[in-house]
């Protein structure tokens, strides 16, 4: 069963919510910048305070 | 079939079973299932009176279920060997015995309620797989109607409709009036060339296989006609396109778009189709008696136990990949191994034919041989330091590591002959005992240490598999793409290899950015040790985080051989990544890991080498 999990591109530094399934080893694709350097984050991405 | 089921030196199992599979090439052994039949297949002489007297009929799948068969029947006319074969589910029942009119029937008593499976193993040099493919099924296609309306079958359907051994002896008639049918519509590419239902794929057979049917519809009724909505016909190969013409010749009317919808006469059973022809943009309904569904083919649900057992990959697609898509076509990646027909790509009798020729001839390559030459790139155990761990047995891609037993003393040992020298299993030990030969962790330090020697913060080191990553460096280098001169690749046999220490040590060295790179995951030379690289480099990710280091430092990128363009691509964003890391950064993670961190190990390996140097 796949689960929404948050992303971060380690070369554009873009996070993302994307599908994650436990135990499967998927090919990770940026969706902004196309590069596999992508790593889930096991927590939300802190917010980025306004101004 | 008949040649095969008659050959003396060709033992034909059916009704059977592959269970398990072990050993590697020249010394495979195969556990075998022969399902029962119920019947003595040397006594019965397929007299058919057993089946006359049976009271039981089900629909017959042989002939999609357009007639009947018995619960004791021949599956289909040419079955080797000619005998019945008793159908238990739905048999009305043996235990106790609540019909036994075959039995009774059966004068040479060939019938044996009490028979029971049979297991035996063989031991075999290599094995050709051939497990075939199977149609799709376009029910979820409910915009075509099928199973909603009666007249719209499958191409497969149609086979046995127009087959002069079908339920209706080639006399091809239409399913609600039995009539035959004025008009036929063909629509091709159902379940084929769609990302969103079906297959993404071309099915390779479907347009010449409708090109067929209907010069057989054209040739057994003159007056019928035909319509084929299409995206494109696809008929290469050698007379095919004399064949499309033929058809076009003879009336065949081919309408450049695929109908979005099929509605029903209630009365006539009449078929409409609503297609906008792309070539004149003009919408129209046509009025058919028939519809035939040009149905994709898909890899078989049932081979996925097979594919496990002989440690093979899958594709993107399902079916199974071979060693190299050019040079090794019918070559798995488990030595031995090879692949005829439609098991490994959807593909045509020519050239199923051609291909189990081929794998024929690559086996008996090895089998005369008497001999295997294997690759000296091979993994070694040092059992003094190895812990029993067993990790080395769990990733190996080729099951070539036979598992430890540590109350028995007994330490993992590599079977060189089915090692493909990846080095997942050197990279992933926990206690650095297994060392590659001619790919030594010492050499990888080496390489590392020279790269660094001079102006570090300038250099990217860049660990790159030898069939994809490095291939596609040398693709963007032929093809004269301007890239960043200061990366340097490492070359591995497989990204697997890459240790965390040989991108620790690269960081402790003054590396301002390591690049690990390797194969898609759908072209991994090795099976899945690539998705060994990537769990390992996000569990370095963690670690790096953890010990203060930016973990972008750190990069992974999956480059195919033909992916030049995307190689230069890729070092132009990392030179970018490069300028943005500060010398004090750089200074802070050599003051990190120069505490100690499994310098121990470095030692040992560089050790380990030396001796065997000397």
């Amino acid at each position: 069963m796949s689960e929404s999990a948050y992303f971060k591109c380690l070369r554009c530094a873009h996070e993302y919510v994307g599908e994650y399934t436990p135990k499967a080893v998927e090919e990770k694709t940026c969706p902004k910048c196309g590069s596999n350097s992508v790593r889930r984050l096991k927590s939300p991405p802190a917010e980025k305070a306004a101004g | 079939m008949m040649d095969v089921g008659r050959h003396p030196r060709i033992k034909l199992l059916t009704n059977s079973e592959v269970e398990n599979v072990t050993g590697f090439v020249g010394n495979f052994q195969v556990s075998v299932r022969k399902k029962t039949r119920y019947i003595d297949e040397d006594a019965c002489t397929a007299c058919s009176e057993c089946e006359v007297v049976c009271p039981v009929v089900v629909p017959d799948e042989y002939q999609e279920g357009f007639s009947s068969r018995k619960a004791i029947y021949i599956p289909f006319p040419q079955a080797v060997p000619s005998s019945y074969v008793l159908d238990m589910d739905n048999c009305l029942g043996t235990n106790p015995i609540a019909c036994g009119k075959c039995a009774d029937a059966c004068d040479k008593d060939c019938i044996d309620y009490d028979m029971e499976d049979e297991h035996f193993d063989l031991e075999v040099g290599t094995i050709t797989l051939a497990t075939g493919m199977q149609p799709y099924d376009p029910t979820e296609m409910d915009e075509y109607g099928y199973t909603r309306f009666e007249n719209v079958i499958t191409s497969m359907e149609f086979e046995r409709l127009i087959c002069a051994g079908g339920p209706v002896e080639g006399h091809f008639v239409r399913p609600t009036d039995r009539k035959t049918p004025k008009s036929v519509a063909f629509i091709q590419c159902v379940g084929s060339r769609s990302v969103n239902r079906g297959v993404p794929y071309c099915s390779n057979i479907c347009c010449m296989n409708t090109v067929k049917d209907t010069l057989l519809l054209q040739d057994h009724y003159p007056d019928l006609q035909s319509k084929v909505f299409y995206m494109d016909i696809r008929s290469f190969g050698k007379g095919f396109e004399d064949l499309y013409r033929r058809s076009k010749e003879v009336g065949v009317q081919y309408i450049r778009g695929l109908p979005g919808n099929i509605e029903e006469d209630p009365v006539t059973q009449n078929l409409y189709l609503t297609a906008e022809n792309t070539l004149t943009g003009k919408v129209t309904t046509h009025e058919v008696d028939m519809v035939v569904l040009a149905v994709g083919l898909v890899p078989r649900q049932d081979s996925e136990l097979i594919r496990q057992m002989l440690t093979l990959s899958p594709t993107s697609d399902g079916f199974v990949m071979e060693a190299h898509p050019k040079l090794k076509p019918v070559d798995a990646p488990t030595r031995g191994v090879y692949f005829a027909g439609c098991v490994e790509a959807p593909k045509d009798i020519k050239d199923s034919v051609t291909q189990a020729s081929a794998a024929v001839a690559r086996a008996n390559i090895l089998l005369n041989a008497g001999e295997v030459k294997i690759e000296a790139i091979t993994s070694v155990i040092h059992e003094e330091e190895c812990n029993y761990c067993g990790r080395c047995v769990r990733v190996c891609p080729f099951h070539a590591i036979t598992p430890a037993n540590k109350k028995a003393g007994l330490y993992p040992k590599v079977v060189e002959a089915a090692c493909s020298g990846c080095g997942t299993c050197a990279a992933e030990c926990t206690t650095d005992c297994i060392s590659m030969r001619h790919f030594e962790d010492a050499q990888y330090y080496a390489q590392v240490d020279a790269i660094l020697a001079e102006d570090p913060m300038e250099k990217i080191v860049a660990f790159a598999c030898n069939w994809c990553s490095y291939a596609g460096g040398d693709n963007a280098g032929t093809s004269r793409l301007q890239y960043p001169h200061n990366v340097r690749l490492v070359r591995t046999m497989c990204s697997g290899r890459v240790d965390e220490d040989f991108i620790m040590h690269a960081f402790r060295k003054g590396a301002p950015l390591v690049l690990v790179s390797g194969c898609h995951f759908s072209d991994c030379h090795y099976i899945d040790a690539v998705t060994w690289t990537q769990q390992r480099i996000e569990k370095t990710w963690d670690k790096l985080e953890k010990m203060g280091i930016r973990p972008e430092r750190l990069q992974l990128e999956w480059i195919s051989a033909a992916e030049g363009q995307k190689f230069a691509r890729v070092m132009r964003e990392l030179e970018e990544l490069r300028r943005r890391v500060t010398k004090e950064e750089v200074d802070n993670t050599m003051r990190i890991l120069s505490n100690g961190f499994k310098t121990a190990t470095k030692k040992a390996a560089t050790k380990r080498v030396a001796a065997v140097i000397s």
